[in-house]
């Protein structure tokens, strides 16, 4: 999944070696002078490009005399004064030359001025010119050799005139043929124009044209567009409307809601009333002294009995254990005790006579026992109530029950409380022997019945 | 699916802050529901939330674990441990530490950190590893990386700001004085060989004697005082100080105005993970020159001139050369924009991005 790099380019493969051999001869050579950026050079009299030559200082008389007027000048302020010229100093020798002076005088002038004697340039075949047009400046004698040299040079300037007007007439005539061709192309471009302007007309009117179209088709849509927003406004306006109408609905079910909320409140108050009036009833029903009598002499001898199957000091645990009588006849015939009932009013007396019952509703506290955790379980058979209620007894006993284990179901006669005991004795040994118990056999007398089997 | 994206500081126009929220952005146009999770932010509006909470928002097993590996930070290595979903490693690059010693003790220290972290990221047998260069990946990989599950993907940047912007004209008019500009970007630490390029630049008013400028954009370092001041004596050592403009902190605006007067970026950067600043240059037109370090090579492609040595002259000439032959210099700075599209635009990063998250999706 990674990517490699470019394979090279042999166009750019040949000029990298070009600056590779351009690098090695760079090396090699000596420095060049370093030229500043002009920023960094504000104070530099010479900046680069300026056509002068601050090295240079020998010159022959030609170098300096082919310019005329302002270039000559220029040239000689350069040359001479490494320079450029001043606006007062060029004017100056501008209307020298304009009177007639000799450019030699005026090249010699600037050469031995204080400025040029510092700079010292040399300038050959100019000192004699320049003393000569100097030596003419002399009065009468001046003007005596001036005139000689005009008469001695007057062959040559005839000459020199003859060729000037041919070379004028020749001029002349390519003026004239320059002026022509002008006149040509300027009846060309005349007519360009023309076609040019007739053009522009007919695009400004394509543009005038396309303008009204666009400012049509923008009218268009901007109708559109104020249609679409009159009926976004009208949704938005039946949008709100209906978002009114849902918020009422919101409110209304939200009341509905608590006001459930609060009738379900009631209802389990009521029926912690009622179930508080239950456990009440039940633990108000009586028990003569001979019952009383009874329960004593068989819970004994159950006890004993399963003390003799279990050994003393084993843990039981006892289902439905009322006002505890059971649980202490356990305790009397040496076992461990531990019990569960689920009306508080019967807890509430076995803790005033001294003995510890959990509340709670007893087959829950069977269903948390581990599996296989219990060693002897004691039930009451008041918990037999109803089909369902068997059936999670027998299971979670076979359950929670350790192999071997006794179960006794206590079949009681007298009446503990109000409810009606479905299950006999015997109904009781056939259940648990359908239930997977062993050894199931049934002890009565004294107004009761234990039914006891033990686990396989 | 949920994406987290874990990393220690998030910062506005730093190049991993660009490419963390790069990729949160594209993460959530595919639909998935991502955050980004930090030690700290800075200057950003997206929101962040503390790292501790990133495995509570993305670590089951259809989730995405995404570590913008950049500088040590044992945090995020606990949380990818604990991940159950899918996890990649983005790895950026750490600079060795020995570039920094002799000049900041905690530069070095830090370095060592990150670095040491490197085997460990690669030995957590993450389903991706995703470098920003081959240079990266291969780094990840000699770490003990599996490289069946390492990819390359260029970091995401934000040039197309850059190109899209007014350029700062007063910046552009002064540097458009007549002078050749020589131009580097970066930050002023001792792994982006400021010392070389100063050397390149003198060779190159010594050798063929230009009215140039060398132009030098990039944050310097309070703790990394010993080294811009080892650059300011070689510019005073070669007698260049008129010659080198400082630009610190620029702005978006300077920074292009930079670019677009310069004739050519010059880098002798000795160690790069990527190197934005080369992108930037080919993307604006500006013809680059390198030397060809760690990653710069594979960056630049065929989209610049790259050396492989540090030679001051060979780079000299490069620059003389793009300044003589206007061929050249055109030809230079196409191949530089093609490189761009080609490889590091938008659409391209986005392309390859979707590539590699087709494979967790």
């Amino acid at each position: 999944m990674l990517v490699s790099t470019d394979s090279p380019d042999p166009w750019l493969e040949r000029i990298k070696a070009e600056i590779r051999d351009e690098a090695a001869a760079a090396r090699q050579r000596t420095p060049l002078p370093r030229i500043e950026p002009r920023v960094a050079t504000t104070a530099d009299p010479a900046p680069a490009g300026s056509g002068i030559e601050p090295a240079r200082l020998d010159y022959v008389i030609a170098d300096l005399t082919g310019a005329d007027y302002g270039a000559f000048i220029d040239h000689a302020f350069r040359s001479l004064l490494k320079r450029e010229p001043d606006p007062a100093g060029a004017g100056e020798h501008l209307r020298r030359l304009i009177e007639g002076a000799p450019k030699a005088e005026i090249l010699g002038d600037l050469r031995w001025s204080g400025e040029g004697r510092r700079i010292g340039a040399r300038v050959r075949g100019l000192l004699p010119r320049y003393l000569l047009a100097k030596f003419a400046r002399v009065p009468v004698l001046g003007f005596v050799v001036d005139w000689g040299l005009a008469l001695a040079g007057l062959p040559v300037l005839m000459r020199h005139q003859r060729a000037m007007d041919t070379v004028n007439a020749a001029r002349f005539s390519d003026l004239r043929t320059l002026q022509r061709d002008c006149q040509t192309r300027f009846a060309g471009h005349e007519a360009a124009q023309q076609a040019l302007a007739s053009a522009q007309q007919a695009l400004v009117a394509e543009l005038q044209r396309g303008s009204a179209q666009f400012e049509q088709q923008l009218a268009q849509l901007q109708q559109r567009a104020d249609a679409l927003a009159r009926t976004i406004e009208a949704e938005a306006q039946a949008s709100t409307g209906e978002l009114t109408q849902l918020r009422h609905e919101v409110h209304a079910t939200h009341h509905w809601l608590a006001s459930l909320q609060q009738a379900l409140a009631a209802l389990d108050e009521a029926t912690a009333q009622a179930q508080a009036r239950e456990d009440a009833l039940a633990a108000a029903v009586g028990e003569d002294v001979a019952a009383q009598a009874q329960r004593s002499e068989r819970q004994r001898a159950w006890s004993a009995l399963l003390a003799t199957r279990l050994g003393t000091g084993t843990r039981v645990l006892d289902l439905g254990s009322g006002a505890g009588t059971w649980l202490r006849a356990l305790a009397a015939a040496g076992l461990v005790a531990d019990g569960v009932e689920a009306n508080a009013q019967l807890v509430a007396r076995a803790r005033q006579d001294g003995t510890t019952v959990a509340l709670g509703a007893p087959l829950d506290a069977l269903t948390r026992c581990a599996d296989a955790g219990v060693a002897a379980l004691t039930v009451s058979a008041s918990l037999l109530d109803g089909r369902e209620a068997v059936t999670r007894l027998l299971d979670e006993a076979r359950r929670a029950l350790a192999p071997g284990a006794w179960l006794l179901l206590r079949v009681e006669d007298e009446p503990q409380h109000y409810r009606v005991r479905l299950l006999d004795a015997r109904s009781c040994a056939a259940l648990l022997a359908a239930a997977g118990f062993v050894a199931a056999e049934v002890v009565a007398g004294h107004g009761g019945s234990a039914v006891l089997a033990r686990q396989p | 699916m949920k994406a987290a994206i874990l990393l220690p500081v998030l910062a506005d126009r730093d190049a991993v802050g660009n490419d963390v929220l790069a990729m949160a952005g594209l993460l959530r146009e595919r639909g998935i529901d991502t955050r980004i999770f930090c030690d700290q932010a800075l200057g950003v509006a997206e929101p962040t939330y503390p790292p501790n909470k990133a495995l509570d928002f993305a670590g089951g097993p259809a989730d995405l674990m995404l570590y913008e590996f950049s500088v040590g930070w044992p945090v995020a290595l606990d949380i990818l441990r604990r991940a159950r979903g899918y996890r990649i490693v983005r790895y950026q690059n750490i600079t060795p530490p020995e570039f920094f010693a002799g000049y900041s003790a905690a530069h070095v220290a830090a370095c060592e950190r990150g670095r040491a972290e490197i085997p460990q990221v690669a030995r957590l047998d993450c389903e991706l590893y995703l470098g920003g260069s081959t240079y990266n990946s291969e780094e990840l990989i000699a770490a003990g990386a599996p490289r069946a599950r390492s990819a390359v993907l260029a970091p995401f940047h934000r040039i197309d700001d850059l190109l899209t912007i007014e350029a700062d004209l007063p910046l552009l008019d002064a540097l458009g004085d007549g002078a050749r500009n020589v131009l580097m970007v970066g930050r002023v630490a001792p792994n982006k060989g400021h010392l070389e390029l100063v050397d390149t630049f003198a060779a190159l008013v010594d050798g063929w004697g230009d009215p140039a400028r060398l132009l030098i954009v990039g944050k310097s370092d309070p703790q990394l005082k010993g080294w811009t001041e080892r650059i300011r004596a070689r510019i005073d050592q070669h007698r260049l100080g008129a010659r080198v403009r400082w630009l610190d902190s620029v702005s978006p605006a300077q920074l292009k105005s930079a670019y677009l007067a310069s004739h050519a970026f010059l880098t002798m950067s000795r160690h790069e993970g990527f190197c934005v600043p080369v992108v930037e240059a080919m993307a604006l037109g500006t013809p680059v020159v390198a030397y060809g370090s760690s990653a710069l090579p594979e960056t630049i492609g065929g989209g610049g001139i790259v050396w492989p040595e540090p030679d001051p002259w060979l780079h000299a000439a490069s620059i003389a050369r793009l300044a003589s032959d206007e061929g050249f210099r055109n030809e230079l700075r196409d191949a530089g924009r093609r490189r761009y599209q080609q490889a590091y635009s938008t659409h391209a990063l986005r392309t390859r991005f979707h590539q590699v998250l087709e494979a967790v999706s």
